[in-house]
């Protein structure tokens, strides 16, 4: 009798672990009256402004280190460029809402795949407008949701600063990519991390000022 | 006032043609003498620089800056200081690098493409590098400096540097900027300064 209790007890645990880790990315969140429909993010699109960042990326062990450049080239685009410390371009791109263009790129860093997953990383870093459908909230965060082809990005604003600092890109059950900021003031992020879920990859982003 | 223009836009450009001038053969052979024979007498050598990354489309080259140290046959370490502390130290056949107190090491034993990027920094801080079979090389006089522009003839490093510029102390006979282009539009310029020769540099500077 006990042996079988203890039986129904791991089964029932095991069947809870498995529902919880099929569930939605949103079960944990309380609904809410949507307060918005679009949200635009002020981090990187100031046409002015050149955006240069100390980058640490760690792949799968390997560290790497370098210096990212972003800016805003139009109302659409934003230019960016991945250097050694030394100046060496190792990577340019023109990247914008429906484009993605490499205007170089070493030959050990040209593989499909990782030119795939960058595109959509900046992609997600460099979206400055964002259209929401559903909202929610947990203790700390105020999230919007907005649907972005097959995944959804949902938006954290923190209830004690009022500020985006974290960007999660989902598919219905699994975070994908989550990128969080840490904030100089409200227009600028000092600090970026993009982190992976589903690949043991991590770029970090430390702002730098020239002297 | 036609004419006034004329004479301006004259004026203009023969003061930019003044600015770069084609040293005759004779002059080249002096200046490849006079610098290989301070390069032959240096032992050691550290020295201040500022890094200035130019992308054109920027508003502003991004400025770093450190110290550099070289001692015979090929120990080599670039410390930047500001604003941030990295530092890479050529050893050995390995690169050492130390990220804000993260270390790592690369071996380029056998890596070709790193070995003459090594020799490449070497010989550009000690202005040594006239190799008529890696490059082809251009000869300028400018106001009290000298001027070499280096093209690579190797296709791989072609790739990633277009042309290499030296501009050198007339007087003194030693590298003041080394320019690497990567495009016409965008490059890295460093200055070297506050140069020292010969004095004693300690090991641990190539530690990392």
């Amino acid at each position: 009798m006990q042996k079988s209790t203890i039986q129904f007890l791991l089964i029932n645990c095991f069947l809870a672990i498995v529902l919880v880790s099929c569930g939605s990315v949103t079960q944990n969140y309380t609904p809410k009256k949507l307060d918005k429909t679009s949200i635009e993010v002020p981090y990187f699109s100031d046409s002015k402004t050149d955006y240069v960042y100390k980058t640490n990326i760690t792949v799968y062990g390997h560290e790497m280190s370098g210096i990212f450049i972003a800016k805003k080239i139009n109302d659409t685009t934003h230019r960016v460029v991945f250097t050694t410390e030394f100046g060496n371009k190792l990577m340019d791109f023109e990247i914008s809402e429906n484009d993605f263009k490499v205007n170089s790129m070493v030959s050990e860093l040209d593989r499909k795949i990782l030119i795939n997953t960058l595109e959509e990383d900046f992609h997600l870093l460099l979206k400055n407008k964002y259209l929401i459908q559903e909202q929610f909230e947990n203790e700390e965060n105020n999230i919007y949701k907005s649907a972005d082809g097959k995944r959804d990005n949902y938006l954290f604003f923190s209830k004690k600063h009022q500020k985006l600092e974290k960007v999660v890109r989902s598919s219905k059950t699994k975070d994908k990519i989550t990128i969080t900021f840490t904030l100089e003031n409200d227009i600028f992020a000092k600090k970026v991390v993009i982190l992976h879920q589903n690949i043991k990859l991590k770029i970090e982003l430390n702002y730098f000022k020239s002297e | 006032m036609k004419t006034k223009i004329a004479l301006l836009i004259l004026f203009i450009s023969g003061s930019l043609f003044a600015q770069e001038q084609k040293m005759t053969a004779a002059e080249i052979s002096k200046f490849k003498e006079d610098v290989n024979v301070v390069s032959k007498k240096i032992k050691t050598l550290s020295t201040d620089f500022v890094q200035y990354k130019h992308l054109d489309f920027l508003s502003k080259d991004i400025e770093t800056s450190g110290k550099m140290f070289f001692k015979e046959p090929a120990l080599l370490s670039w410390q930047y200081k500001k604003p941030y502390n990295y530092s890479i130290v050529f050893k050995n056949g390995k690169i050492l690098i130390n990220d804000e107190g993260k270390k790592s090491a690369v071996d380029i034993g056998n890596s070709k493409i790193f070995a003459r990027i090594n020799k490449l920094i070497v010989g550009s801080v000690s202005g040594n590098m006239f190799d008529d079979k890696e490059f082809t090389i251009s000869y300028f006089k400018l106001k009290g400096q000298n001027l070499a522009k280096f093209i690579p003839k190797d296709a791989t490093l072609k790739k990633y540097i277009k042309q290499i510029e030296l501009t050198f102390n007339k007087e003194e006979a030693t590298v003041v900027q080394v320019k690497l282009l990567e495009s016409s539009d965008d490059y890295t310029r460093i200055v070297l300064k506050n140069k020292v020769i010969n004095a004693k540099i300690d090991d641990s500077v190539f530690t990392n």
